[in-house]
């Protein structure tokens, strides 16, 4: 065990997901062609002043509620000001002193151990331009000038890479279920700044960020590496300065960007272009009202339904599936059969496709339908698979289905009694295998079955059938 | 040479309507004096595309006052494919892509924007001397300043070159050069005219307003300049309202008060003296006049050094060099870049203040100055309620002296802001304000009187300065 405890607190910005951006009304979209979503507020113009999105405040509402913070009714923007060529006005609008949310947590699991992760503060804010540089030359795109953004920051009590990565990536679920932020880290619309200090007693350390880092991996690792390389550098009786280091992913190490010589001054004021902002009980309540169920609750939810734990995971990971599932739960059927279909036949179907189950023609009606007759037999699971592509590109029936596929008679009798016969006077050696108690000629005569009705018929039934027949 | 730029708007109106003459004739007639009156340096552009635009506005409507009259656009706010310089050197090449608010209000009422009024640079002055492009001269006395910072558009209207102007009033900037040269010029309510399109000094102080050389034609004006605007969140909803409509009403009865601090020692006695002649006729005509105590007025100047110079530091931010507007050549970095673009674009009154603006925003001193200039300011504004709950006007002289002499403030950037401490506490209180001339002193040089009113009263103003301006007449 080491002599040093590391403190650790993660700055997270997340872009946010809305129609057009903070404060004008250029479309907010990844994506589209360099400077092609700006307009004269984006770019800075004299004369320009900030207009504000509402729905972007919802999202605020929205996340300090699912982040368990108190909310923060009476609220202004501030000017935080510094001079940088992806600034376009030379300030950034933010919240410094009423950030929209305050005091709250998130819940992780580490090792079986339940932690609470503290939240100073979430906050809006705008993102700056984007920029690219091309040996001399700066480039700036301005699409992403004015992008809203959600700053989470926690307060120093982190105690390691692994808790870190858990926070992370509760925080990345909870945000992507409740629709606030895409949350893709390759694409920067979630970046995650952990600062790192260590100490031998209860004061605080010299705080070392690191930026740049690309997956929450890469934070668990940034932080592991960081606690590390500390630690050494005390040992040796080196002293830590308070500087910006990056994470090389290759390489496995933080590297230095800039030691920061004095307390930046940014001085901040209150916005003066943007009244204060008094959120209402009703603000709130319509805000909150549009979020979905989150994770936990699913859970929850769906244990209750007797999913099995991997069901559950399994659905929660794929979130057009889970949202397409809970509509189902307004009918009355086999959960379980549902959800095991939608993990496995639609699921693979979906992925072949590249499709969203919304996109396809598989409604609630014709799912429910398709488990009733899985139940009854009438269908099996090897005639579903067969029907998949139909079943989600058509309107027809099942029974129309079952006609073209030439599995209407599949729970005829007569027909695979005629079947059964054909069968075992084809393979005498088999029957008589069977006969003299081989359990593995039964299987092979019902393959033959099978396979003689191209797997239409009902397994259950054709089984007894030829079982009957054996016994004859 | 013609005359009709000399006639009331009614008048020119309805030569219009009678098609006695054009809108054309008008422009050229402006055109006309702008040269013949250069000196003036009442304009830092002529918009080269105004015969073109005055033979293209189509048939005369009957019932638009201000069809076809050439108004004066302050060079603070944006005109598009119209060079808008700001009186500095960083913008003397931009030209807009877009039109403010109030310029699109003036288009639609088939305005025609004859030029951008002079001013001091980025509206920082008293006396428009700040200008890149030199002061615009009194036209009551060519060695006096017009006054700042609209100086140009109070050159352009009182020497006859345009019968309208625009100007904008962070702290007594329409009302002061409005005084110096004898005409009436409106500060309305914070919020009452989008701010959108008006390149920003101090946000949370600056109006656009009105300037004209009648009191109907500015309530007139004011009509077309007001309205919520749905890009500026600080415009205010209001009811559509008539600013005209009590023009020519009698004053008895009306409350009116005048602060002692108004009628000080600080105030040229012969202005005082006028004030005082004018107390008198309201009294005759039914007014009740009473001179009170106020507080804080004193404080006003102060504030609004913190408050104005703070929120221009992060304003003026944003000329850098990156996006438009001037850059300094050899620069080898961004830095450099940064500080060759601003340090040569830049005058030494917009560098100061940049500077003191910083300095006040800095660290501990946001809270020392600004935060506690904010609070007092709030007081300033509750001292104006409780005056306001027994008054319906309050009065006092617009300036503490008449025009000064050019140069004269240009040694002691600190003097320059005792011209505007009388109507500087209007602007942190966000209240409406106009100036009204009431004569002039024994050299000839125009004397105001400063009404201020009730937030969103500006019809109650517009009363009194008729009365005033009919007695005076």
């Amino acid at each position: 065990m080491s002599e040093f405890t590391p403190t650790i607190g993660i700055e997270v910005h997340v872009e946010v997901k809305s129609k057009s951006k903070l404060f004008s009304n250029s479309a907010n979209s990844y994506g589209m062609a360099t400077n092609t979503s700006v307009n004269v507020i984006d770019l800075g113009y004299p004369g320009t002043l900030p207009t504000i999105n509402k729905e972007i405040i919802r999202q605020g509402i929205r996340t300090a509620h699912i982040l368990n913070c108190d909310i923060t009714r009476r609220m202004h923007f501030d000017r935080k000001n510094y001079f940088y060529p992806d600034n376009p006005k030379n300030y950034q609008i933010t919240q410094n002193r009423t950030p929209i949310g305050r005091n709250g947590y998130v819940e992780i699991e580490v090792d079986g151990t339940k932690k609470k992760i503290e939240i100073e503060e979430l906050h809006i804010e705008e993102d700056t331009c984007k920029s690219a540089h091309r040996g001399s030359v700066s480039l700036l795109d301005f699409n992403r000038a004015g992008v809203p953004l959600i700053e989470i920051v926690t307060k120093p009590c982190i105690k390691n890479g692994k808790e870190a990565m858990a926070y992370l990536t509760k925080l990345k679920e909870l945000l992507f279920y409740a629709n606030i932020s895409d949350c893709k880290m390759e694409e920067g619309s979630m970046r995650c700044e952990p600062n790192i200090s260590i100490s031998k007693d209860d004061s605080f350390g010299t705080k070392v960020e690191v930026k740049n880092v690309s997956s929450i991996h890469s934070v668990g690792l940034a932080i592991d590496y960081e606690i590390k390389r500390q630690e050494e550098m005390l040992n040796n009786g080196e002293t830590i300065k308070e500087e910006t280091r990056r994470f090389d992913d290759k390489q496995g190490k933080t590297i230095l960007m800039r030691v920061k010589e004095t307390g930046n001054d940014y001085r901040y004021f209150i916005e003066p272009d943007i009244p204060y902002l008094e959120l209402t009980d009703d603000f709130i309540n319509e805000s909150l009202n549009a979020l979905p169920l989150l994770p936990d609750e699913l859970r929850k939810k769906y244990t209750n339904l007797g999913l099995s734990s991997l069901q559950i995971e399994k659905l929660i990971n794929n979130r057009s599936l889970n949202t397409y599932f809970l509509g189902l739960l307004d009918y009355k059927t086999n959960y379980v059969t549902a959800v095991n279909l939608l993990l496995s036949d639609i699921a693979s179907y979906l992925n072949k496709h590249n499709r969203l189950i919304l996109e396809t023609k598989l409604s609630y009606e014709k799912l429910v339908k398709v488990i009733e007759s899985l139940e009854s037999k009438e269908l099996s699971n090897k005639n579903v698979k067969d029907l998949i592509d139909s079943l989600m590109e058509t309107d027809k029936s099942i029974e129309e289905l079952k006609k073209e596929f030439n599995i209407e008679n599949i729970t005829d009798d007569s027909f695979i009694k005629e079947v059964v016969t054909k069968v075992i006077e084809n393979n005498t050696d088999s029957v008589n295998d069977y006969k003299n108690g081989h359990d593995r000629a039964l299987k092979y005569l019902m393959g033959q079955v099978m396979k003689e009705t191209k797997g239409a018929v009902n397994p259950k039934k054709a089984n007894d059938i030829l079982i009957e027949a054996l016994n004859k | 040479m013609s005359k009709y730029l000399d006639l009331s708007i009614k008048e020119i109106h309805e030569l219009l309507v009678e098609k006695k003459i054009t809108p054309l004739n008008l422009v050229e007639e402006a055109l006309e004096r702008i040269e013949a009156a250069k000196d003036l340096n009442a304009f830092i552009t002529v918009n080269d595309k105004v015969r073109e635009e005055a033979s293209t506005l189509g048939e005369v409507d009957p019932d638009n006052l201000f069809f076809g009259i050439p108004i004066a656009i302050k060079d603070n706010i944006v005109t598009k494919d119209l060079k808008t310089t700001c009186a500095s050197h960083i913008l003397d090449n931009f030209i807009p892509i877009y039109d403010a608010t109030v310029v699109e209000k003036i288009k639609n009422a088939k305005m025609l924007i004859i030029g951008k009024a002079n001013m001091d640079e980025f509206a920082m002055g008293s006396t428009s001397e700040t200008s890149y492009f030199g002061a615009p001269l009194n036209p009551h006395d060519k060695k006096r300043v017009s006054g700042g910072s609209s100086g140009g558009s109070a050159s352009a209207v009182a020497g006859g070159l345009v019968p309208l102007a625009l100007g904008t009033d962070t702290g007594g900037s329409i009302r002061q050069p409005a005084s110096y040269t004898g005409l009436v010029g409106m500060k309305p309510t914070y919020g009452r005219i989008s701010r959108y399109g008006l390149v920003a000094f101090a946000s949370s102080l600056d109006q656009i307003g009105p300037m004209t050389r009648t009191v109907y034609e500015n309530a007139a004006l004011l009509n077309i300049l007001v309205g919520e605007d749905e890009k500026d969140l600080t415009s205010v909803k209001k009811e559509k309202e008539d600013f005209t409509r009590f023009i020519g009403d009698d004053i008895a009865g009306m409350k009116i008060a005048l602060p002692k601090y108004f009628v000080s020692e600080i105030v040229d006695k012969e202005i005082s003296d006028r004030i005082k002649e004018i107390i008198s006729l309201l009294r005759e005509k039914g007014a009740l006049v009473d001179i009170i105590d106020m507080k804080y007025l004193d404080t006003a100047v102060n504030l609004y050094q913190i408050i104005a110079m703070a929120e221009a530091s992060s304003n003026l931010a944003r000329f850098d060099g990156v996006r438009y507007g001037f850059r300094a050549d050899n620069i080898d970095s961004v830095d450099s870049m940064y500080a060759k673009t601003r340090g040569e674009g830049f005058g030494d009154e917009v560098k100061r203040r940049i500077m003191i603006g910083s300095y006040i925003l800095s660290g501990e001193n946001a809270k020392t100055y600004y935060d506690k200039a904010l609070k007092v300011r709030d007081d300033i504004t509750k001292e104006f309620a409780r005056i306001f709950k027994d008054y319906d006007l309050i009065i006092g002289p617009t300036t503490t002296r008449v025009a000064p002499m050019l140069g004269m403030t240009k040694d002691d950037p600190h003097k320059a802001f005792m011209d505007d401490v009388l109507v500087i506490p209007v602007n942190m209180a966000g209240l409406p304000g106009l100036n009204v001339p009431v004569g002039i002193n024994s050299e000839g040089l125009p004397i105001g009187l400063h009404i201020i009113g009730k937030s969103f009263a500006e019809a109650t103003i517009y009363r009194l300065a008729s009365f005033i301006e009919e007695v005076e007449r």
